[in-house]
């Protein structure tokens, strides 16, 4: 059916997609060697579980749907409008989602808590432990992150049917209604579900600011069963539980949702404008103003131990350079599996768009990519820990595990970040490629200003998500491996409060700095939007 | 941008390797001592005693700084037999018994008789090497009238607590305890009336008490040695640590040698080290907790107040691992009520 040819150029992504199935199929298993099937009809007969299911579902459905509920209008500003500070605004939200969790509590703290800052300048006291804080941090951590996926789906907008907007002098809620809509519903699916899974796992800010074991979710037990009992049986039944729901839910969505058809257009680049209006401009300021207030607080919480002496005592001391080190140590080469990963997923997927027998198989793969948000971060490095335990490698091996399980937790990132381009790609040159014989090296060549920024975007997205991660390096950390927010959890284990603080700060600035960095580095000053 | 894209990706390929490989820890002969973070880092007592032990052995000290008491058990347990673990250091009472049934411990022959902890201490597996009770710690300036007894924490109403879930933090099963030794059967509705004046149970210490700092709550569970810290690291008396009458629930840390160390006499010199001056005199200003032993250099005055309780309660540690896992279900079911 295919040429030899065509398989030997897809062997390097088969081979990519193939080792990552092989090391996840691999720590499967190595969890359920250890699993007793009878003791588990026992686990699902007790209330307390369902109850933190339930409860699991309902937050992560509320968070989702109101990150993105806020996210919609916000995207839709930010792409109609310039305004100073938009640039800064929107790395502001790439950062967002890897904020340590304690970090951002207590800068959530500062704002809305009992003598925070809405309290002092409005006197508005807000019930924070409860569903209250829990929506209040998923909204801070995930409307940022909804903005961006929703801004690629406005990529995918052809400019000439803004032309003809403005031709016909459409006003941005009938540009929104004919234009924006359909090309946002096929985007939402997907970001939902994504949220969804974010908020679904969600543990530290769950436990934090629920207010109590009434709202608890599923990972409690988790981390409960593998790191306070070390009870491997338990510990996969409730992951197995945690991937079933997950799967379930994905599925219904992805059922009930519109296909995520691929338009042909992509250099977009010429904005036309639209009829603006009263109404325009009071709806985006809103939006803008809830966005602010939601998110930008915080931050200037977090950021506010820059102004006390311990900072600059701080940036002077050794152990934290070593812990920035330690991180970019990880953060690098996480990212680089990352983004080889994503891309063999991507060459895969679109390689069998529209062919036949395959044509189905593109949101499979896709999903498959994502499926690895839904285990815990901890089940994947046990898992792997023990498969390779019992190969005879121990504690040397503890660092590759640590930047393997980074960069497959950033897979899902990853993929939709490069995902709708690549398709696009394929599908408006795919004919081209074909009839002048371009293949491989110099089709990439040929692509690779059109796919740099989301490139870029892929690769920093997992550079954050590795640097901030603390679940991994917490099971396999030693004192030659103390990463940034290792460290960070050090001093406050110390009650070193404030310092901790300030390397929080480091931290962030880190990650605004890879950020820009990559996009600037990788994505050039490129011709595509943002 | 054929020769653009190659150096973008071939330079971040260099770095990419460069920072992966770029030299981590190596060592010679080594003792791999299991810790917890804040026990191995700078400002904690593991430099001063990796110092003085250095000089004594001969060798290298090598801390593993895991995040928590239970990330070292749990670490061990993941490496099991295969583990470069020699010693674990900081597990602590309520630990002790789930730490032994792995079978990866190994009997000391340290003599534990100088040991000061109240009742004495004749474990053979582990040698204790600090001690503190955990108290309620509240704010002097902005609480008048602190809590006496535990029983004032559950039942005063106006009083916001925050403590730690017993379920992902040693605080928090210690609480668990220390409710199960005052109230006994009637632990579930101390619970319960506890429950309707709680802020927050988070997962952990550092999390409870980062928010008692941020003034979010009125009290917050930590230990008795908590003020000192105050005092000696930043001149501040305002925190001090409330009464209870009833008897305060203590923790004891803990270290025990692996059964399969690769360096069993390293270990043994080390587990004997514990309960030396070299050791016991970096734990109050380094670890926040009292020594194990009676040290010739007085605690600095900060710790005067870290008051010997009128009653030590500790329930018997076969009872804790077997009832354990009941007792956390009634706190759940109290609580979620």
């Amino acid at each position: 059916m295919f040429s030899l040819r065509t398989v030997k150029g897809l062997l390097p992504a088969l081979l990519g997609v193939g080792f990552f199935l092989l090391m996840g199929a691999a720590s499967l298993v190595a969890l359920l060697r250890y699993s007793d099937w009878h003791s588990w009809l026992g686990y699902m007969q007790q209330p307390y579980l369902w109850r933190v299911v339930r409860f699991s579902l309902w937050q992560a459905l509320l968070s989702s749907g109101i990150s993105l509920l806020i996210a919609i209008p916000v995207a839709s500003c930010l792409i109609h409008r310039s305004f100073y500070g938009r640039a800064a605004l929107l790395q502001l939200f790439s950062v967002s989602m890897v904020v340590p969790t304690i970090v951002a509590i207590l800068g959530l703290v500062v704002v809305y808590g009992r003598s925070g800052w809405l309290y002092q300048l409005f006197d508005i006291h807000i019930p924070l432990y409860g569903l209250v804080g829990i929506l209040l941090a998923h909204v801070f951590f995930n409307m940022p992150l909804a903005v961006r996926l929703l801004l690629q789906g406005y990529d995918l907008i052809p400019s000439g049917q803004w032309r003809q907007a403005s031709q016909l002098g459409f006003s941005r809620w009938t540009a929104f209604r004919w234009i924006e809509w359909h090309y946002l519903k096929k985007v939402l699916p997907g970001a939902f579900v994504l949220i969804f899974m974010l908020c679904f796992s969600s543990f530290a800010v769950v436990l934090s600011l629920g207010g109590g074991p009434k709202f608890s979710t599923l990972e409690v037990a988790i981390y409960q069963a593998l790191r306070f009992d070390f009870d491997l049986n338990k510990a996969s039944f409730l992951a197995l539980l945690q991937v079933s729901i997950c799967t379930l839910f994905a599925v219904v969505v992805y059922r009930i949702a519109p296909v995520n058809r691929q338009d042909v257009s992509l250099l977009a680049v010429k904005r036309y404008s639209l009829k603006d209006s009263f109404w325009a401009k009071s709806a985006d300021a809103l939006a803008l103003l809830v966005a602010f207030i939601l998110v930008i607080p915080p931050f200037l919480a977090i950021f506010d131990p820059v102004f006390s002496p311990i900072f600059l005592l701080t940036l002077q001391s050794a152990a934290l350079w070593k812990a920035v080190l330690v991180s970019l140590q990880i953060a690098f080469p996480a990212a680089l599996v990352s983004l080889l990963l994503g891309v063999s997923f991507c060459v895969l997927a679109r390689f069998c768009m529209a062919r036949r027998y395959l044509a189905l198989l593109p949101n499979k793969i896709e999903h498959l990519g994502n499926l690895i948000l839904m285990v815990p971060g901890l089940v994947i490095a046990t898992g792997l820990f023990l498969f390779l335990r019992d190969l005879g490698w121990g504690f040397q091996s503890s660092y590759w595990i640590v930047v393997w399980v980074n960069a497959v937790m950033a897979l899902p990132f990853v993929l939709r970040a490069l995902m709708p381009v690549m398709y696009q790609q394929e599908r408006r040159f795919r004919a081209v490629y074909l009839s002048l014989g371009v293949r491989s090296w110099s089709r990439w060549c040929l692509e690779w200003p059109l796919i740099r920024l989301s490139v870029a975007q892929a690769l920093g997205y997992a550079l954050l998500l590795s640097l901030g991660d603390m679940g991994v390096i917490a099971l396999f950390g030693s004192q030659g491996l103390v990463s940034l927010p290792l460290y960070l959890f050090q001093l406050i284990g110390a009650y070193r409060l404030e310092e901790g603080a300030c390397v929080a700060v480091v931290l962030i600035l880190l990650c605004l700095l890879l950020f820009y960095g990559s996009t600037r580095f990788i994505g050039g000053r490129s011709l595509v939007k943002h | 941008m054929k020769p653009f894209l190659l150096t973008t990706l071939f330079s971040t390929a260099v770095v990419s390797i460069g920072v992966a490989f770029s030299p981590l820890t190596f060592a010679k002969e080594t003792l791999n001592v299991y810790t917890y973070d804040s026990f191995a880092s700078d400002w904690g007592p593991g430099p001063k005693i990796k110092a003085s032990f250095e000089q004594e052995c001969g060798c290298e000290l090598n801390f593993v700084a895991l995040d928590s008491s239970v990330g070292i058990l749990s670490r061990a347990q993941l490496e099991g037999k295969s583990s470069q673990a020699d010693v674990l250091l900081g597990l602590d009472l309520n630990l002790m018994e789930a730490a032994k049934k792995t079978g990866l411990l190994a009997e000391h022959s340290v003599d534990t008789s100088n040991v000061t902890i109240s009742g004495g201490w004749s474990d053979r597996f582990f040698v204790p090497f600090d001690q503190g009770h955990f108290a309620f710690i509240y704010n002097a300036e902005t609480l008048q009238t602190p809590p006496t007894s535990l029983k004032e924490v559950v039942d005063n109403q106006a009083l916001r607590v925050i403590y730690q879930d017993p379920r992902t933090s040693t605080p928090g099963l210690g609480l668990l305890l220390w409710m199960k030794s005052v109230y006994g059967n009637d632990a579930a509705n101390a619970w319960a009336r506890l429950a309707s004046h709680t802020v927050t149970v988070t997962k952990s210490w550092s999390d409870a008490y980062g928010l008692f700092l941020k003034g979010e709550a009125d009290v917050v569970l930590s230990y008795t040695t908590s003020p000192a810290y105050h005092i000696v690291a930043e001149d501040e008396t305002k925190y001090q640590a409330a009464m209870a009458s009833e008897g305060l629930y203590p923790q004891i840390e803990v270290a025990a040698m692996m059964k399969d160390a690769p360096h069993p006499a390293l270990a043994k010199q080390f587990m004997q080290f514990i309960l030396q001056p070299g050791f016991q005199s970096t734990v109050a200003t380094g670890n926040w907790m009292l020594p194990v032993i009676e040290l010739d250099e007085a605690l600095p005055a900060a710790f005067d107040d870290a008051f010997k309780p009128s009653k030590n309660l500790v329930l018997p540690a076969a009872e804790v691992a077997k009832h354990r896992g009941a007792w956390v279900d009634e706190w759940l079911n109290a609580t979620t009520r």
